[in-house]
């Protein structure tokens, strides 16, 4: 009766601390956690793993999205075109005078 | 249609680049300070016409618009395509900015030859005025894929072979803006018939006048 307790609390804390959960996971065999714990687990790890493939797929959509010109990139250059050629009217009309 | 970076070996590229840059200060050296907001206009129209992707079948196809810029700036044109070049390839990444030479020269050439084309033979009604127009913007798109295949056969690709496909693929740009520099011609022609006036073959006044 006393066991159970002890191992949560060492698995509790391990998966806390991060930094020892294979040896927690070999002092307690999987057997002795309930079998509906193993199947949450399996069940969150299944969906997480897919949330992360959506959200890879959006990244690189996002990522194809980026290399097309927006309409900051269309309106600078036409701005830099009239700004350029803005530049050769003055320099024009001052050598006229 | 645009030859990106490390396509090209390196006498081509530097070659385009000399010949760019000789065609350029030509080109602006001829463009009339009058004709500066014309020339201005004009080359927006080109920087943002290649953002204009038109579906065709399975496929799209975006403008590239030589012949027209041709026809309207004459002289001014290889200036225009040039800086509009210029900024695809920095703000879009439309080719790469070392193929930007041969870039230039691809659709400067054509805009140039479609210019005189034009002006030589535009005529004063505006039907053939339109005509010409049609056919001197499909001429600007299939030189330009000519000029393509060219430039591609230098890097030791196979001239006819290259022309072929470029031909075949730019088959429907070539027909739209045919259709479209036709429309514009006779709509310029009937509204504002002096913007189609390039001084082109007899410079009306001395540069920078």
């Amino acid at each position: 009766m006393m066991r159970f307790p002890k191992v949560l609390i060492v698995g509790g804390l391990s998966a806390w601390l991060m930094t020892f959960p294979v040896s927690a996971a070999a002092q307690a065999p999987a057997a002795e956690y309930a079998p509906e714990l193993v199947t949450l687990l399996k069940e969150q790890t299944g969906k997480l793993s897919g949330d992360l493939r959506h959200i890879q797929r959006e990244i690189a959509a996002l990522r194809a999205d980026l290399e097309k010109p927006g309409f900051r990139d269309i309106f600078s250059g036409i701005g830099y075109i009239f700004g350029l050629f803005g530049v050769a009217a003055f320099v024009a009309s001052r050598r006229k005078e | 249609m645009h030859i990106s970076d490390g396509v090209l070996p390196i006498s081509i590229t530097v070659g385009g680049y000399v010949a760019s840059a000789a065609l350029a200060s030509f080109s602006a050296a001829r463009t009339r300070s009058v004709d500066l907001p014309k020339v201005a206009v004009v080359t927006s129209a080109f920087f943002v016409a290649s953002l204009i992707h038109v579906p065709f079948g399975p496929t799209s196809v975006h403008l590239i618009l030589p012949g027209l810029v041709g026809a309207m700036l004459g002289t001014s044109a290889f200036l225009s395509i040039g800086l509009g070049l210029l900024l695809q390839s920095l703000l879009f990444q439309f080719g790469g900015i070392t193929a930007l030479g041969a870039n230039t020269l691809m659709m400067g050439l054509p805009a140039l030859l479609c210019g005189w084309f034009f002006q030589t033979f535009k005529g004063n009604t505006r039907t053939c005025q339109m005509t010409i127009g049609g056919l001197s913007g499909a001429l600007g798109t299939a030189l330009a894929a000519v000029i393509l295949a060219l430039l591609l056969a230098t890097g030791g690709e196979d001239f006819f072979g290259v022309a072929k496909i470029a031909l075949v693929a730019h088959v429907p740009v070539i027909l739209i803006e045919g259709a479209l520099t036709a429309f514009t011609v006779g709509f310029l022609g009937r509204v504002k018939p002096e913007l189609l006036q390039p001084a082109f073959v007899k410079p009306s006044g001395p540069p920078h006048a």
